[in-house]
């Protein structure tokens, strides 16, 4: 064989071998959502999708989609997942509707052989290939610690409203659970009444109100997200109760989440502090662990377990915040 | 008085939910909490009495959580998105409730599909349009807006002066003219209805149309008490209307029952559990318990005097 010839089939199989390289490989995610029901879905969906492209195209894997919300119905959900089993995508992630029920789709996707991601939400009941999402335990500690040192400060006696999440939401439980462990223990916050929403503004509303009724001395709220804002703002007007820090009627107001009503009303001054939680860590997080899996390489957190901590946003802090999805630029 | 026979056991039930809250709280029997009550149940009893217009001539409007939805939905983005001043925003969302209402009737009484059917369809439809419409997020209303939810006339606030003026209404229209007996009848008997000349297509088409509207009306109170729309907006009424319906005495099978004083007897009970609860601190899963019970009762009481009436009709 002439040298010319040797050279040319040399190169020949590098451009084959480089092409190869660069061409990225399709990996189907299943995204399952609960429910798309207020702004951080969305803005998870947004990052996931933006992350997937930027980590995907450096890893060489090209991320398709197929997307499915189940309207806040277990039942619905689990049938969407079997769908997406059926469908024979390379992996799930599932924000669940409900932390127990959530587990019979983890194991069907297991004897399908399709490693599963739970998102925000951790099952109860399964064990997942891997779990991202924020640490809502740290989230409810933060947020209470940093309130109790506020009343203490301004030598205040909490008497407070809570107003929890869903009760299958185990999110909503670590948020008041570290609530009441910290509060509890603090001789500064008494909670006087604890009521469940079920994530239904209605009833952040009338829970308010039948709570202010009941508890006329209340002082204080935590709220275990301030999603529903406009509806607790509106509950606290109809009792004359929502004023600015400073002002004689004031209800000193923890919350968790920080979403774009809230950082508005931390600006004003109507919410004293809370918790964010990072729509973007949470995503880019995610991302970074289904490459992991793609690759079929450990997934690099304690237990597979990969939680990015939220940051305490206070009146003095609001606007300085980096990266903080829910605050207009 | 007849149409008040399926209320007998009723108001003792309600005394007996008021004495035992009022004992286990120190603020459930005081005129502000009866008043916070009211105004907490005004989107469902406006929405039941569109419901049990329905009911009358035996059908079922299941879609109309979803009407109160979309609809409502429509006035947030015409003021938010389109500066449409509110009072013309909320108009339209009355015109959609009435036009959804029309789209009922249409299929129940033109296309002849069964109306628990239908309206199950329509239900699952609107919502979606909703959903599609906001991006299933929560939506807040501009503040000037919202502070409307909480406006008093005198002591009341003003949906409760709303939901008054409904429900004198629909009693009216129900017991005091002939849409109202026709619609009675059909639900006593359609085909006996038909047999005699009454315009049954037209009236069910009607009381289609009516619940479309006070579905709409529903939606913007309920719209205006939170503040926001959001995804949760009317989900789950349609159910809670029927259970109001059916515990306020109006019979599912049709023809018997009446809007005053069941409507707002039976949504009174159900608010009064939940305020009641909500006041003790009770573990939340009671109220769900309790209000099934309830529910389960009504029901069966409805089903033993339907079953004794059929057996004096039979007899005869």
């Amino acid at each position: 064989m002439s040298m010319r010839k040797i050279v040319a089939a040399t190169l020949v199989v590098g451009v084959a071998l480089a092409s190869t390289a660069v061409r990225a490989e399709d990996f189907v995610v299943g995204l399952s959502w609960n429910a798309m029901d207020n702004q951080l879905p969305v803005k998870w969906q947004e990052y996931l999708l933006s992350e997937a492209k930027a980590q995907g195209e450096a890893a060489g894997i090209n991320f398709k989609w197929v997307i499915n919300v189940a309207d806040a119905d277990p039942a619905r959900q689990a049938a969407n997942i079997e769908d997406l089993i059926n469908q024979g995508v390379n992996l799930i992630i599932a924000r669940a509707e409900d932390d127990a029920a959530i587990g019979a789709s983890i194991r069907a996707a297991d004897q399908a052989g399709i490693p599963f991601i739970t998102f925000d939400r951790p099952s109860s009941t399964a064990k997942p290939t891997a779990h991202v999402g924020g640490d809502s335990y740290d989230q409810g500690k933060t947020t209470a610690e940093a309130f109790v040192e506020l009343l203490k400060a301004n030598g205040v006696k909490g008497e407070c409203i809570e107003l929890q999440g869903s009760l299958t939401d185990v999110n909503a439980m670590n948020r008041s659970k570290a609530w009441h462990e910290v509060t509890d223990a603090s001789g500064v916050v008494k909670t006087l009444v604890s009521v469940p929403t079920e994530w239904n503004p209605e009833l952040f509303r009338s829970g308010t109100v039948n709570a202010l009724r009941a508890n006329p001395q209340a002082n204080c709220m935590f709220l275990g997200s301030d999603f529903a804002l406009p509806a607790v703002q509106s509950a606290l007007e109809g009792a004359g109760k929502w004023a600015p820090r400073g002002e004689a009627n004031h209800v000193w107001i923890a919350t968790q989440d920080v979403f774009p009503e809230a950082v508005a009303a931390i600006q004003s001054k109507y919410i004293d502090l809370g918790t964010t939680y990072d729509a973007y860590a949470h995503s880019k997080e995610a991302i970074r662990v289904a490459i992991q899996v793609a690759k079929g390489e450990g997934v690099d957190c304690p237990d597979n377990i990969c939680l990015a901590k939220g940051r305490l946003a206070t009146q003095e802090n609001i606007g300085t915040l980096e990266n903080l999805w829910s605050r207009a630029e | 008085m007849n149409h008040l026979k399926p209320l007998v056991g009723l108001p003792l039930v309600l005394v007996a939910i008021l004495t035992f809250f009022s004992v286990m709280t120190s603020h459930f029997a005081t005129a502000g909490n009866i008043n916070a009550m009211l105004h907490a149940m005004a989107p469902l009893v406006i929405m039941s009495c569109g419901m049990a217009l329905v009911v009358f001539s035996g059908k079922l409007d299941i879609s109309i959580g979803s009407i109160a939805f979309l609809s409502a939905t429509l006035a947030v983005l015409l003021i938010n998105d389109h500066a449409v001043p509110p009072i013309l925003a909320f108009l339209a969302s009355l015109v959609a409730g009435i036009v959804l209402g029309a789209l009922n009737g249409f299929i129940v009484v033109v296309l002849g599909v069964n109306a628990l059917i239908a309206t199950l369809g329509t239900m699952i439809a609107l919502r979606g349009i909703a959903l599609s419409l906001t991006g299933a997020v929560l939506i807040p209303l501009p503040t000037q807006v919202a502070r409307l939810g909480n406006l008093t006339i005198g002591p009341l606030f003003a949906d409760i002066v709303v939901l008054v003026l409904v429900v004198i209404a629909a009693h009216i229209v129900h017991r005091h003219t002939v849409f109202g007996r026709r619609l009675n009848a059909i639900g006593n008997g359609e085909d006996a209805a038909r047999r005699i000349g009454l315009p049954v297509d037209r009236t069910v088409f009607a009381s289609f149309v009516l619940s479309g509207f006070l579905a709409a009306l529903g939606g913007i109170v309920a719209l205006l008490q939170v503040g926001a729309i959001s995804a949760y907006l009317g989900r789950g009424m349609e159910f809670t209307a029927v259970a109001v319906v059916v515990v306020g005495g109006i019979s599912l099978f049709g023809g018997r029952g009446a809007i005053l004083p069941g409507i707002l007897l039976g949504a009174f009970i159900f608010e009064a559990i939940a305020n009641g609860l909500n006041q003790m601190s009770a573990n939340p899963y009671a109220y769900q318990l309790i209000t099934g019970l309830i529910i389960f009762l009504a029901m069966y009481v409805d089903a033993m005097q339907h079953r004794r009436k059929a057996a004096v009709r039979t007899r005869r």
